[in-house]
C-alpha cells in the first residue's frame, strides 16, 4: 500500500504554511510552523501538553484566527473561505460531545446532515457505528448516560459517514480502552487505504510509529523533529521523542526536516 | 441546513425534561386562570343584573322624580378575563343625583377583600412574568451552553454559516415556545367561548392583538435570552446576568418608574388643594368685607355735614345704585372663587396627566411596561377606564338631571310637597304623590362608553413599535455578537 502511495504525486489535501501563532495574552502557540498531509497518509503530531497541536487543528477548522501563515484544506484557505474548506474535512475532538438529550443515533443523523451528507439510511449509521464497535444496545440510548469512550466512537462514526477526504483527529483515542483504541488504529488504517488525508495529535507514541506515515514532533510550538515511517524503522521514537522536548538535537535536524519535501 | 438546524433546536426543546416541566406549568396557570377569570366575569354579570334591576326597581317605586335615587354600574368587559387591569380597583358604582358629583364606589376588591389579599393572576400577568422567565430559562444557554458541551465546536468543524446557525437557533427556540403558547392560548379561548361569555368581533380584533403583543414579549425575551449568551462564555455568568435584567425589567422598573415619576412631578393631594382653595375663599371674603366696610364709611363721609332730611334724600337717590356696586362686587369675588377652584382642579389633573406621562415613559424602558400597558389599553381596562367611566356618567347624569326636572315641572311639582291655598277648599298641602309608580319607558337609559377597537389599537401603538425595536436591538445585537464569538 505505501508503494501505491508514493507512485502518486498529488497536491496536499491538508497544509500548514508558515503557520504561527500568538494569542492575545502574548502566548506563542505556533512558530512557522510548516506541515503537509498528501491523500492516503497519517500524519501525527507529537508533543507535551500545551505545544500548540489543539491550536493547529483549530486554525485549520477557523476555529482561531493564525497570526501569520496560511492552513489550507484540499487547498482552500480555511481562513478566507473557512465554509469551503469545511466541505472536505471532518474532525473528532479530544473530547466529544454530543446532545445529551438525543440517541445516539439522532445526533449521528444531525451532525451527519449538517456535513452534508442526508441520503444515509439507518443500516449505514448502524454499520458505521458497528465499525466504531459501539455495542448495539447503545445505538438508541440517550447521549446523556454514555461513557467517554462511547462519545468518542460516535464521533468517530460521524467523521466516517460525513466521507470528508481530510480528516483532522486531535487525541481521537483518549478514553478508548484497549480493544476500541486497537479497533481504532484498524478503522484509521483502513481509511488512509482509502486515499483519506489523516492529521492527528496524539500522547500514544507506539500507536503513532505502528500506523503513521509521518510523524512530526511539537514543541512550544515549533516542529523540531519530522520522521517518516521508513525513517523511524528501528529507531526508539520515545527515546527520541523525550530528546526533541528536552531541546536536544535541534540544529542538526534540519536534513530530516527537509526529507519530509521529497515525499 | 436551517430547515435541519432549526428541526435539531425543536427536537432538542421538545426532548428536554425542562420542556415537559414548563409546559406542565403554563398549562395549569394559564387554564386555571382562564377559568376562574370566566367564572369572575359571570359572577360580575350577575351582580352586574341584579343591581341594575334593583336599581330599576327602585326608580319605580319612588313617587315622583324629585326623590328618585339612580345609579348606575360599570359593565362587566369580557376581556377582563385576559387582561383583568384596573378592572378589580376601580369602582362599579355610580349615584346619579344633581347634587352630588359622579364618583365610581366599591370597587371588587374593596368590597372582597380576601381576594385583594391574593390578586387574580391574568393571563397578561402569566405572560409578562413567567412567560418572560420561561423564554429566559429556554435561552440563556442557547450559545455558551453549546460551547460548554462542546457541541458548537462540533457543529462548526462542518460547513455551517454563523448567521444561518443564530437564525435557526433563534426560529428553532421561537417555534418551541410560541407554538405551545399559541396551542394553549386557544384552548383557553375555547373554553372561554363554550363557557359562555359573550365575546364581541371587536373582541376578537382585540383578543388577536393581545396575542400577538404577547408573541412580541416572549419574542424580546428569547432574544435577549440569546444576546447575552452570545456576550458571555459560561451559561452560569448568563443566567445570574439575564436573572438580573429579568428582575429589574419585569419587578423593579414599572415600579420605580411611578415612583420616579411621583419625586420628579408634584402633584398635591385632594387635602392640599381643598386647603388651597378655602384659603382663597376665606382671604376674598376678608378682602371683601374690609372693602364694604371701606366703601360704607367712604359712602357716610359724603354725607357729613348734611342735616337728616338731606341725608335721607342723598340716601334714597343713591342706595340703588350702592345696592348694585354692592351685589357686583359679591358677585365678583364668588365668581373669582369658583374660576379659583377650577382653576385648582384643572392644573391637578394636569399634573396628574403630566405625572403620568412621566411615569409611562420611563416604565416603557423595560419592555414589560410596554406589554403591560398595551394590553390593558387592547382591552379597555387601563387607567384611563375610570374617567372614561366617569366622564359618559357625568353625561349621562346631565341628560338624567335634565329628564327629571323637566318631568318635575310637567307634573307642577317641586319635589318636596306643595301648598296650595284654595278659597273652597281651604289649605292642601300636596306631597306629590301620586298614587302610582312612576313611569319610567321615557327615563334616559346609562350605557356603557364605548372603547372602539381601532381607538384601543391606536392607543398601543407605540407599545407595539416600542417591543419591535427591542427586539430589532436584541437579535442584532446577538447576531454582530455572535458573527466574532470564540467557538472554543
Ligand atoms: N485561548 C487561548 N488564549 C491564550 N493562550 C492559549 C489559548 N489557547 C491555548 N493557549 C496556549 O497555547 C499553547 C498551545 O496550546 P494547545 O492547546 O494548542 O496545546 P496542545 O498541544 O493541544 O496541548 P494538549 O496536549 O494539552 O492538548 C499553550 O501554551 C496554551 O496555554
Ligand atoms: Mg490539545
Amino acid at each position: 500500500m505505501e508503494t501505491a502511495n508514493e507512485t502518486i504525486k498529488q497536491a496536499p489535501l491538508l497544509e500548514a504554511r508558515n503557520l504561527t501563532k500568538v494569542y492575545e495574552d502574548g502566548v506563542k502557540a505556533l512558530d512557522n510552523l510548516n506541515i503537509k498531509v498528501m491523500p492516503g497518509e497519517i500524519y501525527a503530531m507529537l508533543g507535551g501538553n500545551g505545544a500548540g497541536k489543539t491550536t493547529t487543528i483549530n486554525i485549520f477548522l477557523d476555529f482561531i484566527q493564525p497570526t501569520n501563515g496560511n492552513a489550507f484544506i484540499n487547498g482552500i484557505d480555511s481562513n478566507s473561505d473557512p465554509l469551503e474548506a469545511k466541505k472536505n474535512v471532518a474532525f473528532v475532538s479530544e473530547n466529544v460531545q454530543l446532545y445529551p438529550n438525543f440517541t445516539a443515533m439522532q445526533n449521528i443523523d444531525f451532525f451527519v446532515r449538517l456535513g452534508g451528507k442526508s441520503n444515509y439510511k439507518r443500516s449505514d449509521y448502524e454499520n458505521a457505528l458497528n465499525r466504531v464497535g459501539l455495542q448495539s444496545e447503545a445505538f438508541d440510548k440517550k447521549l446523556r448516560d454514555f461513557s467517554k469512550g462511547m462519545r468518542q466512537k460516535c464521533g468517530i462514526a460521524i467523521a466516517i459517514l460525513k466521507n470528508a477526504p481530510a480528516i483532522l483527529l486531535d487525541e481521537p483515542t483518549s478514553g478508548l480502552d484497549p480493544k476500541a483504541g486497537k479497533e481504532f488504529t484498524k478503522l484509521i488504517g483502513e481509511l488512509r487505504d482509502e486515499g483519506k488525508a489523516i492529521l492527528m495529535s496524539t500522547h500514544d507514541i507506539f500507536r503513532a510509529k505502528e500506523i503513521s506515515d509521518h510523524v512530526g514532533i511539537l514543541n512550544n510550538g515549533e516542529l523540531v523533529a519530522q520522521r517518516t515511517n521508513a525513517e523511524l524503522k528501528g529507531v526508539n521514537l520515545e527515546q527520541l521523542y523525550v530528546e526533541y522536548m528536552a531541546g536536544y538535537m535541534e540544529e542538526t535536524d534540519q536534513n530530516l526536516v527537509l526529507t519530509n519535501d521529497l515525499n | 441546513m436551517i430547515k435541519l438546524l432549526i428541526e435539531k433546536e425543536l427536537k432538542n426543546i421538545l426532548l428536554s425534561p425542562k420542556f415537559a416541566a414548563t409546559f406542565l406549568v403554563c398549562s395549569i396557570l394559564i387554564l386555571t386562570s382562564v377559568y376562574i377569570g370566566v367564572q369572575e366575569y359571570h359572577t360580575a354579570v350577575a351582580q352586574y343584573e341584579a343591581n341594575q334591576q334593583i336599581a330599576t326597581q327602585d326608580i319605580a317605586q319612588a313617587t315622583n322624580w324629585g326623590s328618585v335615587r339612580n345609579q348606575v354600574h360599570r359593565k362587566p368587559n369580557p376581556m377582563q378575563v385576559f387582561v383583568s387591569g384596573l378592572h378589580f380597583d376601580v369602582g362599579r358604582v355610580s349615584r346619579i343625583s344633581g347634587f352630588q358629583d359622579v364618583k365610581l364606589t366599591r370597587s371588587p376588591y374593596s368590597d372582597e377583600t380576601l381576594f385583594a389579599l391574593f390578586r387574580f393572576i391574568d393571563l397578561t400577568f402569566i405572560v409578562q412574568v413567567v412567560l418572560s422567565l420561561f423564554a429566559i430559562l429556554f435561552t440563556y444557554d442557547a450559545i455558551n451552553g453549546e460551547r460548554e458541551n462542546g457541541t458548537l465546536k462540533l457543529a462548526f468543524a462542518n460547513s455551517v454559516s454563523r448567521a444561518s446557525y443564530l437564525i435557526s437557533k433563534f426560529a428553532g427556540v421561537w417555534i418551541g415556545l410560541i407554538i405551545p403558547l399559541l396551542i394553549l392560548i386557544l384552548i383557553a379561548l375555547l373554553i372561554t367561548t363554550l363557557m359562555g361569555v359573550p365575546i364581541s368581533g371587536g373582541d376578537w380584533v382585540s383578543i388577536s392583538s393581545f396575542i400577538g403583543l404577547s408573541v412580541l414579549y416572549v419574542t424580546f425575551f428569547i432574544g435577549i435570552g440569546l444576546l447575552v449568551s452570545t456576550i458571555t462564555r459560561k451559561s452560569s455568568l448568563s443566567f445570574l446576568l439575564l436573572l438580573v435584567i429579568w428582575i429589574g425589567g419585569v419587578l423593579i422598573l414599572p415600579r420605580m418608574s411611578v415612583m420616579a415619576s411621583g419625586q420628579l412631578v408634584e402633584v398635591e393631594s385632594i387635602a392640599q388643594i381643598e386647603a388651597k382653595q378655602e384659603a382663597y375663599q376665606k382671604a376674598r371674603w376678608d378682602e371683601y368685607s374690609s372693602t364694604i366696610s371701606e366703601t360704607w364709611r367712604k359712602r357716610s363721609q359724603e354725607m357729613e355735614g348734611m342735616d337728616d332730611a338731606e341725608r335721607q334724600a342723598y340716601r334714597d337717590e343713591k342706595e340703588w345704585d350702592w345696592l348694585e356696586e354692592d351685589d357686583a362686587a359679591r358677585k365678583q369675588v364668588q365668581q373669582d372663587i369658583t374660576e379659583n377652584n377650577r382653576r385648582l382642579i384643572e392644573e391637578t389633573s394636569n399634573q396628574k396627566k403630566l405625572q403620568e406621562r412621566v411615569a409611562f415613559s420611563l416604565a416603557r424602558i423595560s419592555p414589560a411596561s410596554s406589554f403591560r400597558l398595551a394590553a390593558m389599553n387592547i382591552a379597555g381596562t387601563d387607567i384611563d377606564m375610570k374617567s372614561r367611566y366617569e366622564d359618559s356618567m357625568r353625561e349621562y347624569r346631565d341628560k338624567f338631571t335634565d329628564f327629571t326636572q323637566k318631568k318635575q315641572s310637567e307634573s307642577g311639582s317641586r319635589g318636596g310637597f306643595s301648598i296650595n291655598v284654595d278659597s273652597e277648599s281651604g289649605v292642601k298641602i300636596d306631597f306629590g304623590r301620586d298614587d302610582q309608580t312612576l313611569d319610567t319607558s321615557e327615563m334616559p337609559q346609562y350605557s356603557a362608553p364605548v372603547l372602539s377597537t381601532s381607538n384601543a389599537l391606536s392607543k398601543s401603538i407605540l407599545d407595539f413599535g416600542l417591543l419591535g425595536i427591542f427586539i430589532i436591538l436584541t437579535f442584532g445585537g446577538a447576531f454582530i455578537s455572535f458573527l466574532r464569538y470564540d467557538m472554543r
